[in-house]
């Protein structure tokens, strides 16, 4: 059986089964202020939805408590090209009609689980169309890239040293217990 | 000469006008006012105050919008300056953006500009090597340009009295093809590099050398430095940002309020300058003509002594505009050769391989600097088939491999588990280019700037004996890594590099003994015009290897040192 209609089959029987996501839908929800991109709400919640899907809440903050869908947003309004920014919108808005096509549900209605196996499923499979599988990559690794950007990772995960003083340059003997830090 | 009145003229008087507050031109200003001089500096950009307007110093890595990447417009707008390593959202603004100073490019050449207080020496790269007499030498052992008027023993002095004002950390290595300073502690060499030391002088027999990079930061609390408000380096390695330390050396942190502390200078920001004055009666140049670059009002100002410290290229762009009667084809230029015989720096290729040895260590903290290996080929005779050689950069750091493998918890994961890879190592090339007649500058007949200054024209290219030199940096280097056991090696020639972006660019005011094939005498005053000094890039008859600015400074001390003595004599 392919990937695909497997993961339609789970779809079938636990797609109906809907879990709150931790996305915010209240209607005094404030838009972000882009410079160019011309979205949505509804836009703005589905990448909010695949970001918490990506990074989602643990013992440590999510993606979205940390603000990487607004990461991304600047930085596909600001940083990309025209060409860029069309090719990300197109994906983004191909996206939530295969889902439902593929899946029989809007992809912010499923549970967590359901939405990470879905995700999983059109950064592997090989039929994933071309637009939706570039924006999912580029979504990922601005996420990823934004989470490693964070307060939140850069002070209690990997603490970055603004300042580190005088002599901080020195070879050291690796101590294999040690837990490595990216920024030390 | 236009007509003024006497008042105007009178305050518009100075001792001594320096053009640029750069690098040369900071050192020009501290030494001016410090001796009593009134000063004035002109400089064509924005007025960059010392830690006030450093805008993102003490910006965490979160609070840059763009996570440091140059906004898409921004990049568009500036194709040139965005091909710039160092331009950054976090040091852009110190950048000038293309269209502030559009120029021709006969052939392709990026030119990186920063105008403003303190110009490119908040920018630079702080790498800081003398020049001996290998390289002084060079011209006339090998008949090319013309030779150096001046040997390492003129210079010596003066490259001890700027280094121990600037703060240079380095190691005394001991060696010809480059002489010691005045060094500060050193911020070391790690596990790796020295291995790398070591494997290279047994191979070569002592001939080649990996040493630590000297460069302009501080490593010692020195009253010298107190005295100028700086405090030591911080290892932040954000230099591009400005250092609120001032923990590396720049015209800002250093030598302009130095001169500033006097009460001598004048700084004037905005000023463009348009040429330089010349009297035909008084055979001398009295002043400099200048564009305010807001009101585009013109402005004259009057001093006995200026200095032309505007950046290589600029410099010469002055001088070129600068007719009269006496010197139609620009100033101090009889023999016809100002904006020849300009040269840069072959930054093109680099080598980079991977060391899997030395797994048990790493570093930790940031190094503002590398490892250096001085020019090791055709050094005491002629032995390959191309003239001069390269120097090269040389580092190495630790991998540390970190997966961005799966999706949700998984990810989170893989995000806070990284490991330890193998070692990076990597070299990159900084060859010494032959000035040539061909090469040149020159001011377009009819494209004019926003000021109405005639646009640059730049025709610079590589040459065959500039791809000779990279065949052999990369057989070099791959016999040294090699050597070493270093693995994946991989040559990056950016064969599209146009020549610029090493920032290197000299010559076409040339020093000389000879009047004739000259135009800058030993003392930097052109030969015609005798208080007329030009101190900057545009003075090198050579280029050598070594990263330049270190050469200027101490070329510019040395010059107002000698224009003040010149003055107290009366002869200029």
């Amino acid at each position: 059986m392919k990937r695909r209609t497997a993961l339609r089959n789970i779809g079938l029987v636990t797609g109906g089964l809907l879990l709150m996501p931790s996305c915010n839908f209240s209607p005094d929800r404030v838009p972000i202020v882009l410079n160019k991109l011309q979205i949505t709400t509804d836009e703005e919640i589905l990448l909010e939805s695949i970001v918490d899907t990506i990074l989602p809440e643990t013992d440590t903050p999510g993606g979205v408590a940390l603000k990487v869908q607004n990461f991304i947003w600047i930085q596909i309004d600001d940083c990309a090209s025209p060409e860029q920014q069309a090719s990300f919108l197109s994906g983004l808005r191909s996206f939530n009609p295969l889902v439902r096509e593929w899946y029989y549900d809007d992809f912010v209605s499923l549970d967590a689980e359901k939405r990470l196996e879905i995700l999983s499923s059109l950064l592997e499979a090989e039929d994933t169309p071309k637009p939706v599988y570039d924006f999912l990559n580029t979504t990922k690794h601005t996420s990823v890239w934004g989470y490693k950007n964070t307060e939140y990772y850069l002070t209690k995960l990997m603490p970055y040293q603004l300042v580190p003083g005088a002599f901080s340059y020195r070879t050291i003997t690796i101590n294999p217990n040690e837990k490595i830090n990216t920024n030390a | 000469m236009p007509s003024f009145n006497i008042d105007s003229t009178k305050a518009n008087s100075y001792d001594a006008i320096v053009i640029g507050s750069g690098m040369s031109g900071g050192w020009a200003a501290k030494e001016f006012a410090e001796k009593g001089l009134k000063t004035l500096v002109l400089e064509r950009g924005r007025e960059v105050k010392h830690i006030e307007n450093y805008p993102t110093t003490n910006m965490m890595p979160w609070e840059l919008k763009h996570g440091n990447r140059v906004p898409y417009d921004l990049k568009k707008e500036n194709p040139i300056a965005a091909k710039c390593y160092n331009f950054m959202e976090d040091s852009q603004h110190f950048f000038t953006k293309d269209k502030e100073q559009p120029y021709i490019q006969e052939k392709p050449f990026d030119w990186i500009r920063g105008y403003q207080t303190g110009g490119k020496s908040l920018l630079w790269a702080r790498q800081t090597q003398r020049i001996g007499d290998l390289d002084f030498e060079g011209p006339a052992r090998d008949g090319f340009a013309v030779d150096w008027p001046i040997r390492y023993k003129d210079l010596a002095p003066w490259y001890s009295y700027v280094e121990k004002f600037v703060g240079i950390s380095g190691e005394y290595d001991g060696l010809d093809t480059l002489p010691d300073g005045e060094f500060l502690k050193s911020m070391g060499l790690n596990g790796t590099e020295k291995y790398f030391r070591d494997v290279v002088a047994k191979k070569y027999n002592n001939q080649r050398h990996v040493i630590y990079g000297r460069c302009a930061h501080i490593t010692e609390n020195k009253d010298i430095f107190i005295q100028q408000g700086r405090a030591m380096c911080q290892t932040r390695d954000l230099c591009r940002r400005g250092c609120p330390f001032g923990g590396y050396f720049s015209s800002n942190s250093s030598t302009l309020p130095w001169a500033q502390k006097t009460g001598n200078l004048t700084m004037r920001h905005n000023a463009v300058v348009h040429s330089i004055i010349y009297d035909d009666t008084k055979e001398k140049a009295t002043g400099v003509k200048v564009i305010d670059a807001h009101s585009k009002e013109t402005v004259e100002y009057f001093a006995p002594v200026i200095f032309v410290n505007a950046s290589a290229f600029n410099s010469n762009m002055i001088l070129l505009n600068s007719k009269s009667n006496r010197f139609p084809n620009g100033l101090g230029n009889d023999n016809g050769l100002l904006g020849k015989y300009v040269a840069f720096h072959n930054y093109r290729v680099s080598v980079n391989a991977q060391y899997e040895g030395n797994l048990e260590e790493t570093t930790v903290g940031r190094r503002p600097t590398s490892g250096y290996i001085p020019r090791f080929r055709n050094v005491y005779k002629q032995e390959t088939d191309f003239l001069r050689g390269y120097a090269a950069g040389f580092g190495a750091s630790r991998r540390i491999e970190q997966s961005s493998e799966g999706l949700g918890a998984d990810l989170k994961k893989n995000l806070t588990k990284p490991t330890y890879g193998n070692w990076n190592v990597g070299s990159h090339m900084m060859g010494e280019t032959i000035p040539k007649e061909e090469s040149t500058l020159s001011l377009d007949p009819e494209k004019t700037d926003q000021y109405g200054i005639p646009q640059l024209r730049i025709n610079l290219d590589y040459d065959d004996n500039d791809r000779k030199m990279i065949k052999d940096y990369i057989e070099q280097f791959t016999e040294m890594f090699e050597a070493a056991g270093f693995k994946n090696i991989s040559i990056n020639d950016v064969t599209d590099k146009a020549p610029g972006l090493d920032i290197h660019e000299m010559g076409g005011v040339r020093m000389g003994h000879d009047p004739k094939t000259s135009l800058l005498n030993k003392w930097n005053q052109l030969h015609a015009c005798k208080n007329v000094y030009v101190t900057d890039g545009a003075c090198m008859t050579s280029t050598a290897t070594q990263n330049p600015s270190l050469t200027y400074m101490a070329l510019t001390a040395r010059a107002c040192d000698h224009a003040i003595k010149e003055s107290k004599k009366g002869n200029i």
